[in-house]
């Protein structure tokens, strides 16, 4: 009884908000008429290649001949193409996955094209026996594949299968928004009593319908897989039945420093929650420490690392190579599984295979390299725990529900003299430490008994990068000069990945290009490459070669700085994702060149993003006798921008553009 | 019995492996000319044709190849594709240390089995296994060994001992054995001497063998890559293919056999007979016909692809793109062709290989060289040459993918070899009218309109055709190189001939596009066409400067800027003329107007590895030229009385 009373509190809200019930959208397969090839743009997007005029796709769930239930979806589609663009559409796949005892089933495939010809409604069939083609993909999908026939502009398509699935925990989710915008997009869910799903909805765009009804249902089973007689169970149980539907519905568009649109689109989706009568009730989900045990007893995630696994012996005393603390032995075995392993899969959470082989074929998906790293750490007597995670082009995670579909990665996480650690040993170049930023996207959780959650925000994250450069004149009265440089750790990540693929001339190569032609590098220096915990140091001498003009326009960021707006669009509809939050730093000291008076210094300037101070930018210049001090500061403290926000910091990156791409003009001096 | 001791105790004592005699393929025994500029090094390959029959061919092939660091991973990997004319029998694997010490060999359920589906298509009966050990100490050898099986002979893969660059050989070799009567030809490039023939017991036997390759490091415009490193192309004389039988000893032949294969397909519906009539019997200018036939094809049809069988090679017949108005290349060009029929204008199915600067091809050496097939229709004084999958294109017009190249054009008495139109500077041309008015804050409201011609607008084509609206904005802005900005109108109108032109017109405003400080304005004349290109002289070039293909951009821009502003620094007019090209730039100002005028010319040609340094410098010239900033200063104004 409580279990149901959780759930129905759960879906309250969705019934209580269920507003006026609307008649069913008067749209039905095969009913095309003159009329509805009439328009040529459709208000909801007056650019559209393609309109979807309905999708409409519904779940329930039916007893299987298998002993068990399985879940009926059912799609129907019809498009409207409007121009050749849009010609795509027609083009149809349908995935469908097996594991060997679980499979997935398509059904009742139709799909028709209408052309206008003459006034009159034209029918092309899809030849469903010789135009559906089966593309077995690899062991566990197939995909079946077609395009509909006699496509042209204007014509209307429309669609209609069914897909039985043995996945009962992979009940379907609907996008209501898409590559397309859509007229019509409604999802009906037949849930039975024995099965309770938690729902999840998100997205910005508002339902016009929600509403749910109880009904009485029949369910018959049977099992045939026996070699005796086929059992069979017939019963009768409570169905609810959901109805979410949205109206014209526009296509999202991806913007700079996004992180997903999966984020944003109009979405439902579902988890199975629990089992109840007139089965023996359990939950299936209902806390994240009944979740983590799972995962820890699981074949294809944790058993493994509660075991002696005395296999890792000979691996252990190869990483180990002497290491006697407990801190240099975890570095050691992360050093030893991060450069002896190829990651071949970074969108993983489960074994494919057992640790055993990983270790022998030297290459596994992230969760099966993460996982040995643990096995290995705790094999040295070392805490650790598995972390699961959603990498950011995956997706949030939800705060509280245990919905696994929303994450993809597996990191390790290590407590070492009361120090925490996160280590993801799949990241090649990766320091002892660190994660790449795609790892900060809100809640991850540990998997251990307490099944801790940890907020790795992308506002906890900093990249902090300093340049200080000294300009002198030399004997000989040229412009000489040397510049310092840390960039941040991202940065140093990339710059290490590119010295390792090109050479480390390409790094200084780089500066050159930033430098412009008429100043020289020499001395170049790289500190740090293979210490891969730190950011890298870079130092080199700069020579300015150029004629000795009347009048020298120097600009002092020296290559550095922003040279464009990251915001191009005008206007934003969702809130901007940075990966990390920034700090830049950039000082120039420098003696006024030989010869020369300043005859015009850049104003300075300091400039706040808002009261909080989310972001700032400091411009300042200034002349003491024969010298000049210049530094320029941006600091953005948070990661995460609304979209209301978005105007403002379009235009402060504007003025740091503008400030940054400033000169100081040098005039000769007159002589006397 | 002795090595089997020695084996024993080398595994028991790792540390003295190195002295304890290395394997065949330690890393010690590279030669080490081979390891300069290299990733990888092949230390032996072998392939051998062994033709059985005309339906009939096994192909073994053997590589052991040594990766020296992570950029050569790439070619540790075994990817082998199989479809129903090939068959893969076995697949075998080993791994070494750099000592050359087995560490493992390839297990049978370790070789992954996938659907190779190509992105263009929406079926073909292509697969591919994949097999890869994953390690990641370096230096280390792979060894693979693959038996296929090819139930044609149409098939005759060309050698390339050396695929690709920073790639070293230190020996390979490929030898092919014919039974008696079996004739093919091949043809070398880079190599020296003559095959080695030797009798069989069917027939005779050809080997080819190479020693020491140094890897090659590709260059920016260099010759094609078969110029630059070994290899041989084959052809058999004869062949069969999926129960054809065919020649390729002369174009002609070839030819044949696809008239061979095209038999029967051109018979069209009745229905699409009478509009063919319809729309064509009124008129008399046989241009007139075909452009309105291929404009009913580009509105009727779209293209899909699916290859299965000899599908490779064979189309749908012309009711099949009736009933599903869709097909490939062959599919479309052969409705097409049917089409042209019914209106009694002969047009020829042409084999073509594709590709943006695809040009390499063998005139002298009649075998399958391609990978599409276009319609070429000879007429009196002209022909009209249609891309029968394009949507979009202007009936005439190859652009950039299938122009300037030799084809294999098709008629009733075979194949023969036609050459696809060149567009030339003429054509291609960018020509740029720009009419700017900068604010007092910087902000440069530029109002563009530029005209593209040739091979200069497919691109823009491409574009404007396929996306939406605000995919073509978006592009737009990723294109830009200004650093704040705003596109407030764009419009684009074509020009559908045979030598087609896009006008656009771009409204823009550009926010801080000049610096003005107290009494300073700077501000860059070249608004928008800057060249990106800056070519590094550090390494002496070794190979020969190819350009395929001449450009002409001409700009001229006028600038309004606030009044009250004299000249303090402005950009020296540069004028450059060599073989490579003609660059030719100035500014002036007079009153508040900014005058700027910017013109390239770039030719197509060969020219010698010693002119490389001239063209670095012209390339410089040209980049600082593009990015020279005018500075104004104010004038005081004088107090009058």
């Amino acid at each position: 009884m409580k279990r149901k009373l959780f759930f129905s509190i759960l879906f309250f809200f969705t019934v209580a908000s269920a507003t006026i019930a609307q008649d069913k959208l008067k749209i039905k397969f095969g009913n095309v008429t003159a009329e509805d090839f009439k328009p040529t743009v459709y208000p909801v997007d007056s650019n559209a290649t393609v309109v979807i005029i309905a999708d409409i796709g519904s779940t329930e769930i039916i007893g299987n001949t298998k002993g068990s239930f399985s879940l009926l979806f059912k799609n129907y589609r019809r498009a409207h193409i409007l121009n050749k663009n849009g010609y795509d559409i027609g083009n149809v796949e349908i995935r469908l996955y097996t594991n060997g005892e679980s499979e997935e089933e398509l059904d009742n495939l139709k799909a028709v094209t209408y052309n206008l010809e003459n006034g009159k409604v034209v029918q092309t069939k899809l030849e469903i026996k010789t135009a559906v083609f089966k593309d077995k993909v690899n062991k566990n999908l197939v995909i079946k594949k077609f395009t509909f026939p006699n496509i042209k502009e204007g014509s209307i398509i429309e669609y209609e299968y069914k897909i039985k699935s043995d996945f009962i925990f992979n009940l379907q989710p609907w996008d209501f928004q898409g590559e397309y915008p859509r007229l019509w997009s409604e999802y009906n869910f037949a849930m039975p009593g024995f099965y309770n799903y938690v729902t999840l909805s998100q997205g910005y765009h508002p339902y016009t319908i929600k509403t749910s009804t109880t009904s009485r249902g029949n369910f018959n089973m049977a099992d045939n897989r026996g070699s005796g007689a086929t059992e069979r169970a017939n019963f009768s149980a409570n169905v609810v039945d959901y109805r979410w539907a949205m109206k014209d519905i526009p296509a999202l568009k991806e913007e700079s420093y996004t992180s997903t649109l999966r984020n944003h689109i109009s979405r439902i989706e579902f988890q199975l929650a629990s089992i109840g009568e007139p089965f023996t009730p359990r939950q299936v989900m209902s806390t994240w420490k009944m979740v983590a045990k799972e995962l820890l007893d699981d074949e294809d995630f944790g058993v493994q690392l509660s075991r002696d696994n005395d296999w890792l012996n000979d691996a252990m005393s190869l990483a180990l190579l002497g290491a006697t603390t407990n801190l240099s032995k975890a570095k050691k075995i992360y050093e030893w599984v991060r450069d002896n392993f190829t990651c071949t899969n970074y969108n993983s959470k489960y074994l494919a295979q057992p640790l055993k082989n990983v270790l022998k074929n030297k290459n596994g998906n992230v969760a099966e390299i993460n996982l040995l790293l643990t096995a290995m750490l705790r094999k040295a007597n070392i805490q650790a725990h598995p972390v699961l995670l959603s990498t950011r082009s995956h997706g949030y995670t939800h705060s509280v529900y245990p919905l696994m579909d929303r994450y993809n990665y597996v990191i390790c996480r290590t407590e070492i003299e009361g120090k925490e650690f996160y280590l993801d040993a799949a990241e090649t170049g990766m320091g002892f430490g660190k994660l790449g930023y795609k790892c900060y996207n809100g809640y991850a959780r540990i998997i251990s008994p307490g099944a801790e959650e940890i907020d790795l925000n992308a506002s906890l994250l900093k990249e902090t990068k300093s340049t200080t450069v000294f300009v002198i004149n030399d004997e000989k009265g040229n412009s000489i000069g040397s510049i310092q440089q840390t960039p941040g750790y991202f940065e140093s990540f990339r710059l290490r990945g590119l010295a390792k693929e090109k050479g480390k001339e390409q790094v200084f190569t780089e500066f050159k290009k930033a430098l412009g032609e008429d100043i020289k590098l020499s001395n170049t220096r790289i500190d740090s490459l293979g210490k891969y915990d730190e950011p890298l140091a870079i130092a080199f001498d700069i020579d300015f070669a150029g004629d000795k003009e009347d009048i020298i326009y120097f600009n002092p960021m020296l290559g550095e700085g922003f040279k464009e707006n990251p915001f191009k669009s005008a206007e934003r509809y969702y809130p901007v994702e940075m990966p990390y939050t920034i700090d830049e730093t950039y000082n120039l000291q420098m003696e006024i060149p030989k010869g020369y008076v300043v005859d015009e210094l850049p104003r300075g300037a300091v400039v706040k993003f808002n009261e909080q101070e989310d972001a700032t930018f400091e411009y300042r210049l200034s002349q003491s006798g024969g010298n000049i001090s210049f530094r320029s500061r941006l600091v953005i403290k948070k990661a995460y921008f609304l979209p209301e926000e978005y105007e403002v910091l379009r235009e402060f990156f504007a003025l740091v553009v503008k400030k940054q791409g400033e000169q100081i003009v040098f005039k000769k001096k007159a002589t006397p | 019995m002795i090595k089997k001791g020695l084996t024993i105790l080398m595994a028991l004592c790792v540390c003295l492996s190195l002295l304890a005699g290395d394997g065949e393929y330690a890393v010690a025994k590279i030669p080490a000319a081979l390891l300069k500029n290299a990733n990888v090094v092949k230390r032996f390959g072998e392939t051998r044709y062994e033709v059985g029959s005309y339906t009939k061919m096994k192909v073994y092939e053997k590589i052991v190849i040594t990766i020296l660091n992570e950029n050569g991973d790439g070619f540790a990997g075994l990817y082998k594709y199989y479809d129903k004319f090939r068959s893969i029998k076995s697949i075998e694997g080993k791994i070494y240390d750099a000592a050359g010490k087995e560490i493992k060999s390839l297990k049978t359920k370790d070789v992954e089995d996938r659907s190779a589906v190509s992105e263009i298509s929406l079926m073909e009966d292509s697969r591919v296994k994949i097999h890869h050990f994953y390690h990641r100490i370096y230096p280390y050898t792979v060894e693979y060994e693959v038996v296929v099986e090819f139930a044609t002979t149409f098939m005759f893969p060309a050698w390339f001992p050396q695929s690709a660059e920073k790639y070293a050989v230190e020996k390979s070799n490929i030898v092919i054995s014919v039974p008696e009567g079996f004739t093919f030809r091949y043809k070398t490039f880079n190599y020296t001497g003559e095959p080695l023939v030797s009798p069989t017991n069917e027939g005779k036997s050809y080997t080819w063998q190479i020693n020491n390759l140094s890897a090659i490091l590709k260059e920016y415009a260099a010759p094609e890559w078969p110029h630059l490193t070994t290899c041989i192309y084959f052809s058999p004389d004869k062949f069969e293919l999926g129960g054809y039988k065919g020649a390729m000893d002369s174009w002609n032949a070839l030819g044949q056999f696809q008239l061979q294969l095209n038999q029967g397909r051109d018979k069209l519906p009745e229905v699409i007979k009478q509009k063919v009539h319809q729309l064509t019997d009124g008129l008399t200018e046989p241009k007139e016909k075909i452009k309105i036939l291929y404009e009913y094809l580009q509105k009727n049809t779209r293209y899909i692809s699916v290859q299965l069988g000899i599908g490779g090679l064979q189309p749908f017949d012309a009711a099949y793109v009736t009933a599903k108005a869709y097909g490939d290349c062959k599919a479309l060009s052969n409705y097409m062709f049917a089409l042209l029929k019914e209106a009694d204008i002969k047009s020829c199915y042409t084999q073509i290989k594709s590709g943006e600067g695809e040009y390499f091809f063998l005139t002298d050496f009649p075998s399958d060289q391609f990978n599409h097939i276009i319609l070429c229709v000879p007429l009196a004084n002209d022909t009209v040459w249609l891309e029968c999958t394009s949507q979009t294109l202007p009936a005439g017009y190859l652009s950039g993918f299938t122009g300037n190249r030799p084809a294999l054009a098709v008629d009733e008495n075979g194949g023969h070899l036609i050459h696809t139109p060149r567009y030339g500077i003429k054509e291609n041309i960018q020509h740029r009218n720009i009419n700017a008015t900068l604010s007092e804050d910087g902000t440069l409201f530029v109002k563009a309109a530029t005209t593209y011609g040739g091979l200069q607008q497919d691109n823009i084509h491409g574009l404007i055709n396929n996306l939406s609206k605000d995919k073509v904005k978006e592009y737009l802005h990723e294109q830009l190189d200004f650093a704040t900005y705003d596109i407030t109108r764009f419009t684009y109108a074509e020009n559908k001939t045979g030598t087609p032109t896009i006008n656009e017109s771009l409204d823009i405003a550009v926010t801080n596009y000049a610096t003005i400080t107290g009494k300073r304005l700077f501000i860059v004349p070249n608004v928008m066409t800057r060249t990106g290109r800056k070519l590094t002289a550090d390494e002496e070039r070794k190979y020969d400067i190819v350009f395929t293909s001449d450009y002409q951009d001409v700009d001229s821009v006028e600038i309004t800027i606030p009044p009250g502003f004299a000249p303090e620094s402005m950009p020296q007019a540069v004028a450059i003329s060599n073989k490579f090209g003609k660059y030719d730039c100035s500014v002036k100002l007079s009153g508040n107007k900014l005058f700027y005028y910017r013109s390239i010319e770039r030719y197509a040609g060969q020219f010698p590895a010693k002119e490389y340094g001239d063209l670095v410098k012209f390339y410089e010239a040209m980049y600082k030229a593009d990015r020279s900033k005018v500075v104004l200063v104010k004038q005081e104004t004088t107090k009058g009385f």
